[in-house]
């Protein structure tokens, strides 16, 4: 009898199709480096390509160095010292990831330039008018201040994770030697969080790669824009799949680069027995300056721009019809909504196959289709634009048959949009399914498969409620992110649809920051209800 | 014969050793067996296989004229009419102490599946505990509830798998007498493993020790055993793997 024939089943056919079908659309740009070169490609090459690497390696480079520089110190902070504030900022550092980069981008931009609030109240309170170039922040420094601000929580929180956890023997033991907190930090808290740093850090640079919003905004010439700008102003879709599958080339090599540093070790945190780091109270000058600290980083990522988008929803209070904001609203809680439901119920599947069939593929397989998180928005949409055109035009007897005029079905449909949502943000709900199914383990399974259910009702019964945190997280974890999501849905959606997302960068682009403020403060609050929701009640609440 | 395995054949992938070598072996309707081994001798694989959680590189298993496995047919776990009883228990957490027990009932009326609920769990001695969830139950009442969850659909064959080993050494003797008690009421053919001769020896009706994946004795408790462990002044609790050491 073969062993591994007898484990084919349904679970595994669906598996194996999700799988494929997460992949596909990268193979298409895989073999799209090998299309006939034109001119336009030719051109780039010569001229820009080296420039488009320049700027976007610039950005990667310096917001990685600024985001490990304040997302360390406040972990470290939080996780060794007790000062006032403490706990109210142990989890309101996390809030500036609510805030898409370019809704944090277009604010600043507001907050600052000539009629903003700063230039304003110099000139009219002060009688001082400062040189504006000193108030320029639409250039490379601007976009890595923005990316730090709101990207730096993803180095916080990691971090702060292991070391409140993971940290207490070494670090006492260290302290009974005699060490002072300098040397401690220095000699044993940076080594040991190595893995935990270079883990958030590499997230922060992926989703430099993947921004488009702040550097088209601010006018940058990276991958992103540029693939966008070959695509759509030279309209040359092969020297576009021919850019993305550099940048891809960029994104394999740090995640290479990512896995040397590591030395190997996966980032993990063990679940044995945590105890909690015991905290070093502050006294008189230190504790000022630790809340001080705190405070204004907190401010400067996240209270100064809600505040600034609060005074503008209520000045443009009016302008911007109700309607139309409801109108966004819905469309995007059903994109949202629809693209975070299927990548649960992929994410069951898969998790459920890899779980159950044992066997080294099963392992491994879903494992790669995290890549489709690391490969940045706009290579995904260049990927599964060339996909679905490829599929409606093998389809087009078909259309035919069926009577349709146009010759292009589903690559104008909303289909398109959410199978790249799909794509995309699988491995965020897969992670978080996976780590459902480690939790239950097997013997529920075999227990009730003992008691003579079937795999299906097993599933349904057994694992799925028992599953109800990690499905819940998965899906909010989802949601947020399409709902902040910028490329994708700028290239994907169909004619004239509209979510807040894409109004609010619209408004933005046309310099219309005050009528942006409405869809950005929806998606801004919804981001931290959800943050709110994910990290005080389903992640720190003991089990 | 109620129960006849030939030739069981079975090894871990990246193990060179067969974890289950050539095991043939037959049981009686009625019978209480233990499988006594120490750990890693293959003694939980053993039960995996029966109970059909493990796929067999070869052999064949019939139970009361039905095939579960030979050359051609695998029979899907739920599909046998086996029982078991899961180291941990493996009580469903989100469900209360009935709605575990109804939920490996087979089609029948709603009033029909309470009434066996109350009969098993009168058999075990836990009227009253049906509206209580897994986590507010003592370890001995835990394994219990999944005793009784076991027995509901009333099996042709209980596996066991190392039954007493998440419960404290005073509550194991006075558990392992309900069980036999439980089990002969019941009529069941049991089979368990274990790696306390003291268990093997109080409960079952023959032994099988196991070494290796392969068979080392069989034979009635007190011809493999000797006298009653418990009954030797001043042995109250020897392991199987103390006694090897000796």
């Amino acid at each position: 009898m073969n062993k591994h024939l007898a484990n084919v089943n349904g679970w595994t056919i669906g598996a194996v199709l999700i799988i494929i079908l997460l992949f596909l659309p990268n193979v298409s740009i895989v073999t799209g480096v090998f299309s006939p070169v034109s001119e336009n490609w030719a051109h780039i090459k010569e001229f820009m390509l080296f420039n488009y690497i320049k700027s976007s390696l610039t950005l990667v480079f310096f917001t990685a160095l600024f985001t490990i520089i304040i997302g360390l110190s406040l972990a470290w902070l939080i996780a060794q010292y007790d000062f006032p504030l403490r706990n109210f900022m142990k989890w309101a550092l996390i809030l500036p990831l609510s805030i898409p980069p370019f809704i944090g981008a277009y604010t600043y931009h507001g907050i600052i330039n000539y009629t903003g609030v700063i230039q304003k109240t110099l000139r009219n309170h002060f009688d001082v008018t400062p040189n504006p170039a000193y108030f320029d922040i639409m250039n490379v420094p601007g976009a890595i201040f923005i990316y730090t601000l709101f990207l730096y929580p993803y180095v916080y929180m990691i971090t702060r994770i292991f070391l409140s956890h993971q940290s207490a023997s070494l670090i006492e033991s260290a302290r009974t030697l005699g060490k002072g907190p300098l040397e401690i930090f220095f000699k044993v808290v940076l080594p040991i969080s190595r893995v935990s740093i270079i883990g958030g850090a590499s997230l922060v640079v992926l989703e430099v790669l993947n921004d488009y919003g702040v550097v088209k905004y601010f006018g940058i010439q990276t991958f992103s824009t540029a693939i966008f700008q070959t695509w759509f102003g030279l309209g040359d879709l092969d020297a576009a799949i021919k850019l993305a599958a550099s940048l891809m080339g960029i994104v394999i090599f740090i995640l290479v680069i990512e896995r040397l540093l590591r030395g190997g070790k996966q980032f993990s945190y063990s679940t044995t027995k945590v105890r909690p780091l015991p905290l070093v109270r502050l006294k008189g000058r230190k504790a000022v300056f630790a809340t001080l600290y705190t405070v204004v980083i907190f401010s400067v990522a996240f209270l100064i721009p809600i505040l600034q988008l609060i005074d503008w929803v209520i000045l443009t209070y009016g302008k911007v019809p109700m309607q139309d904001v409801l109108f966004y609203t819905k469309n995007s809680v059903i994109v949202a909504g629809l693209g975070a439901f299927l990548v649960i119920v992929f994410s069951l599947v898969v998790g459920n196959f890899s779980r159950v069939v044992n066997h080294k593929f099963a392992k491994i397989l879903p494992k790669l289709t995290v890549l489709g998180y690391s490969i940045p928005g706009v290579v995904v949409a260049v990927a599964v634009i060339t996909t679905f055109i490829a599929l409606d035009r093998f389809l087009a007897p078909v259309y035919q048959y069926l009577g349709m005029d146009s010759e292009l079905v589903l690559s104008v449909s909303l289909f398109m949009l959410i199978s790249a949502y799909v794509i995309r943000f699988f491995a965020i709900g897969y992670n978080s399914i996976e780590t459902g199914f480690d939790k239950i383990g097997t013997d529920f399974r075999d227990a009730s498969r003992m008691l003579g259910a079937n795999s299906l009702r097993t599933f349904f019964k057994i694992d799925v409620p028992m599953m109800k945190g990690a499905i819940i997280s998965g899906f909010i974890l989802v949601f947020v992110d399409i709902l902040k999501e910028i490329p994708l849905t700028l290239i994907l959606r169909p004619f004239n649809y509209d979510t807040l997302a894409t109004k609010a960068f619209q408004y933005a682009s046309d310099e219309k920051i005050m009528e942006a403020s409405q869809a950005s403060l929806l998606i801004v609050g919804v981001s931290t209800i959800a943050i709110f929701v994910f990290h005080k009640l389903l992640r720190e609440e003991p089990k | 014969m109620f129960m006849d395995i030939k030739n069981l054949q079975f090894s871990y992938p990246k193990s060179p050793l067969n974890t289950v070598d050539n095991f043939s072996f037959t049981v009686e309707k009625g019978e209480v067996i233990s499988i006594l081994g120490r750990s890693g001798s293959g003694k939980s694989t053993l039960l995996r296989l029966i109970a059909g959680l493990e796929m067999p590189a070869g052999g064949a298993f019939t139970l009361n004229g039905k095939k579960m496995f030979c050359d051609k047919t695998f029979l899907q776990p739920e599909k046998r009419g086996i029982g078991m009883v899961f180291q941990d228990y493996a009580l469903f957490p989100h469900m209360s102490v009935e709605e575990n027990i109804l939920f490996g009932l087979p089609k029948m009326s709603r009033k029909d599946k309470k009434k066996r609920a109350q009969e098993v769990l009168e058999l075990v001695e836990l009227i009253g505990f049906e509206k209580r969830y897994p986590h507010q139950l003592s370890g001995g009442q835990q394994q219990r509830v999944a005793l009784a969850r076991a027995l509901a659909p009333e099996p042709e064959l209980l596996l066991l798998d190392e039954p007493f080993s998440n419960l404290d050494t005073d509550l194991q003797v006075k558990i392992r007498g309900d069980l036999r008690r439980i089990l002969k009421k019941a009529k069941t053919t049991a089979i368990f493993v274990t790696h306390n001769q003291n268990d093997a020896h109080a409960l079952a009706d023959r032994i099988v020790k196991i070494k290796d994946g392969k068979i080392e004795k069989i034979g009635r408790p007190c011809d493999l055993l000797g006298v009653s462990p418990t009954e030797i002044p001043g042995m109250v609790e020897i392991t199987y793997e103390e006694l090897i050491g000796v």
